[in-house]
Order: structure tokens, then sequence, then C-alpha cells
């Protein structure tokens, strides 16, 4: 007896550590993804990355690099690499977003460029060293996309100051580096604003309806984080300029990646009377939409336009918060096009600059009443000329 | 030796009724506040605690993380420690997803979860009896190959770790609403205050509740369930009265998948999707599995009991983020757990069945 348990003692304690590492290594791995912006449609994973290739490195020559039509020369040609976050490719929001913006900048300038998808955290400063270190192609810019990237990042720029660099999401103080931040808070404001303008009047589209008597919203987070605390700051922010009235209550999952937990919590708002929910919980927002179809009412997306990637539920979704992480690809691709890198500069981008906005549902865009569309674009513009300032901790709120 | 463990088991006893009467009297104490002052923080907990909203979340929560322990319990009193209830949840949430995408069909998709995880039970199965692996290393297999399996089998049919989403289950009002006498009793008896939430509830949730009824029979007043227990406990003399070990342990693991692959089946479909990144939309649920039929000490109504406390605290949890009760949400999202630790510590000890983990060699080659 005695020794069996403790043999099965430790072949627990055995599985608990291996557990541990699992959720650990997990998680981690989606967060530059999923977790740290808390948003996207979450269709990251391990799984998605390789494209077979050894050093999981894809050389893609672009229509204009080969075949140059332009009147550029060979050696203008402009070498760009790129870090993934561990992601990869094909999760349908951070990851590919990023991507657009290279391809775009591909489409428009004179671009090669080399794309690198690590599978983990630990590769991140592997593979910034292998562009930094290339010298054929020399590589003009290296983006790192996702914040985990940080610290491999901060590296990486002191071993090599002659290389240029680019960080999504996050911030390294070196000449060399470009970082790249949003103002979650300023695109949440504005869906926070619809939500308060739908819940105190009577409004139904689709499969939803707001309760009549109730003002009540609420907010679904993944993870306590001051990025997550960005979205939700500035979701109550503007519901309360629609409407001082109006509560918002707010709930943090715990977790990026638990669609039943934020199922759960969504229900408890609507059965406490919340008529919209926003989330910035990754995966876990899959469960507040399905919440917000269960009870018939409304909820609001994020990152991108989530009525597209979660087309199910384009019944309830009102609007996204879409985050433009191509436009930063884009942005410092072409400055470095045109001889004109801001090393050590550091970019916050709002609404002023495209960095973040309002997108309308595809199915119930239409259906929102214009007068609500009508004070949603005026704050817009108060914010992008400074009259209003939006708070981007929630204690501040 | 038997002295103490006499005394230990009583002093458990005592502990256990203690355990029970001071949180029968708090229950007790927080209604009182509640109908007295329902404006304090008692007030509020009180509310939260009685609403039918509460017991329904908690009843939600607990479907795959009963189901699988009841299949844990299946296989560790046979004496195979299934630490694979993760992997077999995971595997059964996406095949069950995958084939109501193909078919449309709840009986279809059930099938195609059970199946699923049946098969990889089976194969847990044979690793650990027939080639005599250690259980617990070929537990972790069976959870780290429906880990990388079920997101990268996604990915290649739907390009992507999330499937698509597919139709739910139906309520209890969705399946007697519209019979004539039946549906009206339903309607009534779900505007019952505390309890309503047990009439209205995804037919998933008495699908649990049968799987509880039938396991605790099947385990305690059948001869299966007595050779199962037997296995487990002194395999010897279960192979001396004429029955093969194996077989019995084949067929609990067996077993354990069958629950396992309802269990996840029912988390994927009331969801409508399977979401494969990261720990995947399972999480860990198979694991807190294991700790409630420990908790619940291999009895499946305990079990259910176990895993309706967890849910219950984690539905609160929820419930109170969205009052105002004055205490920071970062503290009350701990709650569950802290409770757990509680509860843990307080209530006493688990049995294992004595044979579990072993390998049982028959004496005839």
């Amino acid at each position: 007896m005695e020794p069996d348990r403790r043999r099965f003692l430790k072949a627990l304690g055995v599985t608990g550590l291996a557990g541990l590492a699992g959720c650990g290594g997990g998680p981690s791995e989606s967060t530059p993804t999923e977790g740290e912006d808390g948003a996207g449609d979450g269709d990251s994973g391990d799984g998605d990355g390789g494209d077979g290739d050894g050093d999981g490195m894809t050389e893609t020559d672009t229509p204009g690099g080969t075949e140059t039509t332009d009147a550029m020369t060979p050696g203008d040609v402009t070498h760009v690499g790129m870090v993934y976050a561990t992601g990869g490719l094909g999760d349908g929001s951070f990851n590919d977003q990023a991507q657009q913006g290279l391809l775009q900048a591909a489409d428009e300038f004179n671009v090669e460029y080399r794309e690198a998808q690590p599978d983990e955290s630990a590769q991140f400063s592997n593979f910034q060293q292998q562009f930094a270190e290339s010298s054929d192609p020399d590589y003009d810019l290296v983006c790192c996309i996702g914040f985990l990237q940080t610290e491999a990042l901060q590296t990486t720029s002191e071993n090599y100051p002659d290389q240029n660099f680019m960080l999504v999401d996050s911030v390294v103080q070196a000449d060399n580096v470009a970082s790249y931040t949003f103002k979650e808070h300023e695109g949440s404001f504005l869906v926070g604003q619809l939500a308060g303008l739908l819940t105190a009047r009577d409004f139904a589209a689709g499969a939803g309806e707001t309760a009549g008597d109730s003002t009540n919203v609420g907010f679904v987070g993944g993870v306590e984080s001051d990025l997550i605390g960005k979205f939700e700051a500035g979701f109550t922010a503007g519901a309360k300029e629609a409407d001082e009235d109006v509560d918002v209550i707010t709930n943090y999952v715990g977790d990026f990646n638990d669609p039943s937990g934020g199922r759960e919590a969504a229900l408890a708002m609507y059965d406490s009377g919340a008529d919209v929910v926003y989330h910035a919980a990754g995966n876990t927002g899959t469960g507040v939409f399905r919440a917000a179809q269960d009870r018939g009412r409304f909820a609001i997306g994020v990152d991108r336009d989530q009525s597209v990637t979660k087309s199910s539920f384009g019944d309830v979704i009102l609007a996204s918060m879409v985050k433009r992480v191509d436009t930063s690809i884009f942005n410092s691709v072409e400055s470095v096009v045109n001889d004109d890198f801001q090393g050590g500069s550091i970019v916050s981008l709002g609404l002023e600059g495209d960095g973040v906005d309002i997108t309308y549902g595809q199915q119930l865009g239409s259906e929102i009443p214009q007068g609500a569309k009508d004070q949603v674009g005026e704050s817009r513009t108060a914010i992008v000329d400074g009259d209003i300032s939006v708070p981007s901790d929630p204690d501040n709120v | 030796m038997s002295e103490r463990v006499r005394r230990v088991g009583v002093a458990d006893l005592g502990r256990r009724g203690l355990v029970g009467a001071v949180a029968v009297g708090a229950v007790l104490a927080l209604a009182v506040a509640g109908l007295v002052a329902p404006g304090s923080a008692a007030g509020t907990l009180s509310q939260v605690l009685f609403d039918s909203g509460t017991l329904a979340s908690a009843l939600r929560l607990s479907v795959p993380i009963a189901l699988a322990a009841l299949g844990g319990i299946f296989a560790e009193k046979s004496g195979v420690i299934n630490i694979g209830l993760e992997g077999l949840l995971i595997i059964s949430a996406f095949s069950a997803v995958y084939a109501m995408d193909l078919v449309d069909s709840l009986w279809v998709a059930f099938g195609a979860g059970v199946l699923a995880s049946t098969v990889l039970a089976g194969l847990f199965a044979v690793v650990c009896i027939e080639f005599r692996a250690d259980q617990i290393i070929a537990g972790l297999a069976v959870w780290l190959i429906a880990l990388g399996l079920a997101p990268f089998a996604s990915q290649v049919v739907y390009g992507a770790p999330n499937t698509v989403s597919v139709r739910t289950p139906p309520s209890a009002a969705d399946v007697v609403g519209g019979i004539p006498v039946v549906g009206d009793l339903q309607g009534a008896l779900a505007a019952i205050p505390v309890v309503g939430a047990l009439f209205d509830a995804n037919v998933v949730v008495y699908l649990t509740l049968l799987a509880v009824g039938l396991s605790w029979h099947t385990l305690y007043r059948t001869r299966f369930g007595q050779w199962v227990r037997a296995s487990g406990e002194n395999p010897k003399a279960l192979d001396t009265a004429g029955v093969s070990v194996s077989r019995v342990r084949y067929a609990a693991v067996l077993l354990s998948g069958v629950l396992s692959g309802l269990g996840g089946a029912s988390l994927s479909l009331t969801l409508g999707q399977f979401t494969g990144n990261g720990p995947t939309m399972v999480n860990g649920k198979g694991f807190i599995a294991i700790v409630a039929y420990l908790f619940g000490n291999y009895n499946p109504v305990s079990a259910f009991l176990s895993t309706l406390l967890f849910a219950g605290l984690d539905a609160l949890q929820i419930a109170l983020q969205l009052r105002d009760v004055g205490v920071p949400n970062q503290l009350i999202r701990i709650t569950p757990f802290v409770m757990v630790i509680v509860v843990l510590a307080l209530v006493g000890r688990t049995r294992l069945p004595s044979a579990a983990g072993d390998h049982y060699e028959s004496g005839e080659e």
C-alpha cells in the first residue's frame, strides 16, 4: 500500500510537471498571436506553421523583384526579413494581417522578402540573428512580429547595431529598432460608444435584440494585463460617453483559450441584463459569440472583422474593433525604401494613421441606426483631433 | 497498524462531518443574510448563490469533467490508471464536430466522438495490458498524441486549428416544448426559483446525470462491477476465481474511452466548434476530472458532486465578478482554487485501489 502510493505520487508529480510544461508551453506559444493582443479569432496553433523548408524559412521572389519592370536597378532592391509570431501563417488574424502589409509593400515597391515562422519562442533570437548576419542578401529591415520577441530583440539589436529592425506590439529602446504599438483603447472607445448607444434604445437586428428596460453592456477579457486593460478602459469610457447611466460589467476569464469559460461569462452578463458584450479574449471570444446567439443578444468582435472571419456568428456581431498590423509593416518597409528609416522611434498607431478602427458587421452593419453611426463618427473625429482623450488604464476611467 | 488506520478513519469521519456542518451552516447563514440585508456583500453572495443561472452554469461546466471522471473511475478501479483522459476528451471533441459538420446528425456526431476516444483508449489498453508499458507514461502519450493530432487534423480539414461552427444539441425546452402537457410541465418546473435550472438544461446535462446513475449501478450492483473492483484490489483472487484480469481491464479502459468520448463530444458540440490552438478547448478538464474522482474517492456519485463543487465555485466566481462586492476581481477569480485547496486539505485522504498502476501477470503463460 505504502510503496504503491509513493509510486503513484511520484508518477503524479511527473505528470503534473509535464502538464505544467504543456500548459506553460501551450499558451505562451500562442500568446504572441492571441494572448498579447488578446484578440483575433484565435486560429493560431502549432500545427500550421511549416512549409516543409528545413530551416523554416521560405524564399519568395516578388513579381517586381525578378522581373524588374520599373526603372530601378537590382541594387535598389529592398530586402526584408520577417520573423512571425509563433502561431504561424494561416492563423486568420495577427500573422496573416502582418503578411498582408508585407505583400502590399512588395506590390508597390521593389521588395524581396524572406519569411521565418518560429515554432516556439526560443527560436525568435535564432531567426533574428540569421537575418541580421546574412550578407547575401543583406537585409535592409528585419520585422519582428509580436511582443514575445521583445527580449530576444533587445539582445539581437545590441549585437548587430548596423541592422535595422522593426518590432510590432512592443518597444525596444535602441537606435536601430523602430517600435510600433497600437492605441487599442481608441478603437475600443468607438465600439463602447456604439454599445452604449444601442443598449439605451430598443434595437433588433439579425438574431439579436436589446432588452428594453436595461442599460447594461459587458466586457470579457482574456488575461488581466496592461494590454487587455487598454481594451477595457477604452470600451468603458466609450459606453459612458454614450450615456452616463450605462453600466459596464467586466469579467476576465483568465485564459485566451477557454471558449466554455467565455460562454459562461457572457451568459451571466446577458442574464443580468447586458445587451452587448465586447471581448478581447482570443479563442475565448468564440464562447461569447455562442452565448450571444443562445440569448439572442449582441456581441462585438476584435482584431479583424469577425463577422467575416466568424461568419456563422454574423447575425449577432454588431461591429469589430480592427487592429491594422499590416499598416505598421507597410509603413516601416516604406520608410526603408525611401531611405527614411527612423531607428529608435516609437510609433503608436491610433485612429489617426489607421492603426485601429471600428468596422461594422457585414450582416448587421446596415441595420444599425444612422444616428448612432453618426455619433460614433463624430467621436472618431474628436479623438483624432485630440478633443477627446481616451484613458488607457481601466482605473482611470 | 490496523488500529492506526481505524483511528485515522474515525478522525476523517469527524472532520468530514465538521466540514459538512460548517458548509451547511455557511449556506444557511448566507440565505438568512440575503433575506435580512439584501444590499450587503453577504446578501449579494446569497443572491448569486441561489440564482438559478448559477446552477445552470455549474451544470454546464460539469458535463465534460464529470463524464471523464466517470471514465477514470472505471479504469482506475480495474487497476489501470488512465491519466490520458485529457487526450480522450480532445480527440472526441474534434471528431464529434467533424462528424457533425459532415452529416449534421447529433447521433452520428456523438457516435464519432465516442468511437475516436474508444479507439485511442483501446490503444492505451493494449500498450498497458498487453505490452506492460508504464501506465502513467502511456497515459501521457495518449494526451500528447491527441494534443497534436486533433489540431493537425483540423488544420488538414479546415485549414486552421479551429473548425467551422456546427449545430448545437437541443435543450429540454427544445425537446419537449412542443408537446402539450409535458411542455407546460417543463415550463412550470423551469420557473421554480433555485432549482429550476435542472429542468431547463441542455440534453447533455441529462446525459451526464444518467451516466452517473448508471456508472454507480454498474460499479456497485452488477457482477461486472465486482470484477472491476476485484481486478484493482486483488487481481490474483479474481484470477483464481476464473475471471480473466486482462479482459476485465480491457473492458474497463474501453469504458473509460466511451465515457470520455461522451464528455468530449458534449463539450465541443454544445459550443458548436472545436478550437485547437494551445492546450485546445479542453484546456485541462481531463486533469481536473482526475482530481474530481480522487476527491470523490472513486464513487461515481461523489465524483459528480465534487465536480459540481468545482464547477459551482467557478460559476459563482463568474457571477460575482459582475457584481460589485468590494473585492478586486483578481481575488474573486482565485476563490475556486483556494476553496478547493481548503476542502481537499480538510476532507482527508483518498484510498487508491491496491493494485492500481501494477501490471498483473497471470500464472499461466
